[in-house]
């Protein structure tokens, strides 16, 4: 049962990750693939109408969180305090540049919004990045299970760790390549003309970088972390995760070639949902490890909250996913093609 | 230094208090204002009279820029439960967390999904599809406010849960927990006062336009629509919702309902006091005028009810605050009464054709929308601050739920951070909704005066 809502938990937020990942890097692209004021509300309409909708999923990740793994919640959410609030911050600021950009059709005021636009999301996908990186590391956790940690300490991985060093923070500029890359991929499948070219361009360069990258954080993972991978073979989600990371390297390599947008973007989006749950389960069951000694660590089965509490949540959850889906399957087919400026976005004058 | 400000609590509170109080601005309009869009829709569908299409035009601009505050400062209300109330998560989490994930999953699914298409997707759904958008945001805004009076009234009023055996709480039976009385009675009490909300803010926009001479058609549409429901609305906030309310509070919490009207000494034929000031140290009410019997007749249904004084509670047992429970309280009820007055007055001028020809009403129509702000914001300062010092009623006080680990310094650092941050918000909000308003709905026969039209 904890297992299986440790996966169900872990899927939340990697479906997250998935959704909002486009729309952080078609943000961090957004002056580089879009030149003119127009190109920019075209990059602005492919994301504008569904951010919200991607957005709730870190909410609903969050609620599920709290009710099925409360200590877990309780312990990382205070530990990562002054980071947390940072990344709120960035979320406020990335929602409100969406919507407010839009409203008034002035030089000044849009090239003002645009930047806050990209300067929030090149900042949360790299805090995102060095949050998933501090997962994998570990926090110092004592052993009541708390911790607090500055933003940085000495960069090293042992011990009484940073918020940010040499492994986080190669994390964190992996997670920007491959969202940055995840977002190109988007921008080529909805949008037309000089944005998709670019972007089409700007996805092949990427996807590029993100191999070689990939192979360092992987030696990286293996030198902080070396108990790892030794239990994580036995483990079958790990080799799943593995296929479905295979599979989608083929079907982003042969959509890029072939121009196929749709294929190429599943592609991409199959490659960041197999990488973070073959990470998720190899470090299962620990969900937090703790830096100062193993024995602090707190896994699944001692955060997890009362039976009762996964017996209610097992019956309506499904339901609530159910729906989900429902609503994924309206907006794919209602928001299917290419964005237009003047039908996707808010009309200003 | 006062004491309260080396108590860790206290700042997590003020954070807390400031966000949630500045986030549900925001809430309490969209739900006040999403049945309007639905019906406007609707009668567009059954009437084909393209000024209600108009009306959701314009209406759903409003919504979009108020919805997209609402959600970017609601996103802290729940990481608030971790970083700084992780003691009472610890506590709590598997209960409360419940209905935090289903507001996520049954709620904000729903709403988000559907609220680009209400806004953006008119043009791409036509007409019956974006009539059900507008349904499928109106009952996503009003199913999360009620999985958010549900988690509330557990803190009120704990029902169905159970003490592990590890001391953290449980839940027991999640249908007590999900129909728990105290979570109907406020949920209605709450949705009312939003659309007490959303109906006067429709109201000020249509008196504006009418004294103004812009958008006849439109003013008229909205002053009717607005001081109807308005009307409606404000009686049924009062009685039965916030009748039944206060004798929730009289049963389940007699010493915040002796807080909230100042009685230190219990008796029977209880009064209201209209006018008074407690006086904590005295241990009385200042120039009180009171009316006799009300509350006894108010909260216990005779007269003859003794109503409990404070003096009959350890002091400890006291609401923290009284002073601004009471203040809270009181103004709340005044504010009350008077909408009704005003909205009786104005449904009175409408009946006499002369709803658009009283330049007074119309003048105080339009600049009376922040009151029902105001009234929703003491609202909820009652609940919270009446249930003090409690977290959980009876179960788990307030001082022991917040995060150990975080200082004050973090606490305050932050809090500084999101009254700036939520200053800029709110000009925003504010500049971008008067320029709507300003723009007017795109009804093209009079363009507004002043209005600079970049293009």
């Amino acid at each position: 049962m904890i297992a299986t809502w440790y996966g169900i938990v872990s899927l939340m937020l990697i479906i997250y990750v998935a959704l909002d990942g486009r729309n952080f890097g078609a943000g961090m692209l957004h002056w580089i693939v879009a030149r003119t004021p127009e190109e920019r509300r075209e990059v602005v309409a492919a994301i504008g109408p569904l951010w919200s909708w991607h957005e709730v999923w870190l909410l609903s990740f969050g609620g599920t969180l709290v009710a099925v793994f409360p200590r877990l919640m309780a312990s990382a959410f205070a530990g990562y305090y002054l980071a947390l609030f940072l990344i709120l911050w960035c979320l406020i600021l990335r929602g409100i540049s969406l919507e407010v950009g839009g409203h008034i059709n002035d030089r000044l005021w849009q090239g003002f919004w645009d930047f806050v636009f990209v300067f929030s999301n090149c900042l949360l996908s790299i805090l995102f990045g060095a949050a998933a990186g501090n997962v994998a590391r570990g926090v110092p956790l004592d052993a009541d299970g708390n911790f607090s940690m500055a933003f940085f300490t000495d960069f090293n991985v042992r011990g009484h760790v940073g918020l940010l060093d040499w492994y986080t923070m190669s994390i964190a500029v992996f997670s920007a390549v491959i969202l940055a890359a995840h977002g190109a991929t988007y921008l080529t499948l909805k949008t037309e003309g000089p944005v998709h070219d670019r972007s089409a361009m700007w996805a092949k360069h990427l996807w590029t970088a993100v191999g070689p990258l990939f192979f360092a954080i992987s030696v990286e993972s293996w030198i902080v972390r070396p108990d790892v991978p030794g239990h994580a073979i036995y483990n079958p989600f790990c080799w799943l995760g593995l296929l479905v990371v295979i599979v989608s390297i083929i079907l982003l390599i042969s959509g890029l070639s072939t121009r196929r947008e749709m294929r190429a973007f599943i592609g991409s989006n199959f490659l960041i949902v197999g990488l973070l749950a073959t990470g998720g389960a190899a470090i299962f069951p620990v969900m937090l490890y703790s830096t100062l000694a193993p024995e602090n660590s707190l896994d699944a089965y001692a955060v997890a909250s009362s039976p009762s509490a996964f017996h209610f949540v097992s019956i309506w959850w499904p339901v609530g996913f159910a729906l989900a889906i429902i609503y994924f399957v309206f907006i794919s087919r209602r928001y299917k093609g290419k964005v237009s400026v003047k039908r996707d976005t808010q009309g200003f004058y | 230094m006062n004491s309260d400000l080396i108590d860790p609590a206290f700042w997590s509170r003020l954070q807390f208090a400031f966000t949630v109080i500045y986030h549900y601005l925001f809430p309490q309009l969209t739900m006040g204002l999403a049945w309007f869009l639905v019906y406007w829709k609707w009668r567009a569908l059954r009437t084909g009279d393209e000024k209600y299409n108009q009306a959701v035009r314009f209406w759903a601009k409003i919504f979009g820029i108020n919805f997209a505050v609402g959600v970017v400062t609601g996103i802290p209300m729940e990481f608030q439960f971790g970083t700084n109330w992780a003691e009472f998560t610890r506590y709590a989490g598997g209960v409360i967390g419940q209905t935090l994930a289903m507001e996520g999953m049954f709620a904000f699914f729903l709403e988000s999904a559907f609220i680009g298409a209400l806004i953006w997707g008119e043009k791409r759904l036509g007409p019956r599809y974006h009539f059900l958008a507008a349904v499928a945001v109106a009952l996503g805004s009003w199913l999360s406010g009620y999985f958010i009076l549900v988690t509330n009234a557990f803190m009120q009023h704990p029902v169905g849960y159970r003490i592990e055996a590890n001391g953290v709480l449980g839940i027991d039976s999640l249908s007590s927990y999900l129909l728990n009385p105290w979570a109907w009675v406020q949920f209605l009490h709450n949705q009312m006062a939003a659309l007490v909300t959303g109906s006067f803010v429709v109201t000020a926009v249509g008196a504006f336009y009418t004294m103004r001479g812009l958008h006849p058609i439109q003013a008229r549409l909205y002053l009717r629509m607005g001081t109807l429901t308005a009307l409606v609305a404000s009686v049924l906030v009062a009685f039965p919702t916030g009748d039944q309310q206060a004798k929730m509070v009289g049963h389940h919490q007699p010493v915040t309902l002796a807080a909230m009207e100042g009685k230190f000494v219990g008796g029977r034929v209880a009064g209201v006091a209209v006018i008074g000031q407690p006086n904590i140290a005295a241990r009385r009410l200042e120039n009180p005028i009171e009316i006799p019997g009300a509350l006894s007749f108010l909260a216990y249904g005779t007269f003859q009810s003794y109503v409990h004084g404070l003096e009959e509670y350890p002091e400890d047992a006291w609401p923290d605050n009284i002073e601004l429970l009471y203040y809270s309280f009181h103004l709340m009820i005044m504010l009350g009464t008077i909408f009704i007055i005003l909205m009786a007055y104005a449904g009175f001028q409408h009946w006499r054709g002369r709803l658009e020809s009283s330049p007074w009403l119309l003048w105080v129509l339009m600049l009376a929308f922040p009151f029902p702000y105001i009234a929703n914001t003491l609202g909820w300062m009652t609940a919270e601050l009446g249930r003090q010092p409690w977290l959980l009623y009876g179960l788990f006080p307030t001082r022991a739920g917040y995060s150990k680990v975080v200082s004050n310094g973090d606490t305050i650092f932050t809090l500084i951070g999101f009254t700036g941050l939520y200053f800029v918000l709110g000009l925003l909000f504010l500049y971008l909704v008067g320029r709507e308003i300003g723009h007017g709905p795109d009804d093209d026969v009079v363009v507004g005066r002043g209005e600079e039209s970049f293009s």
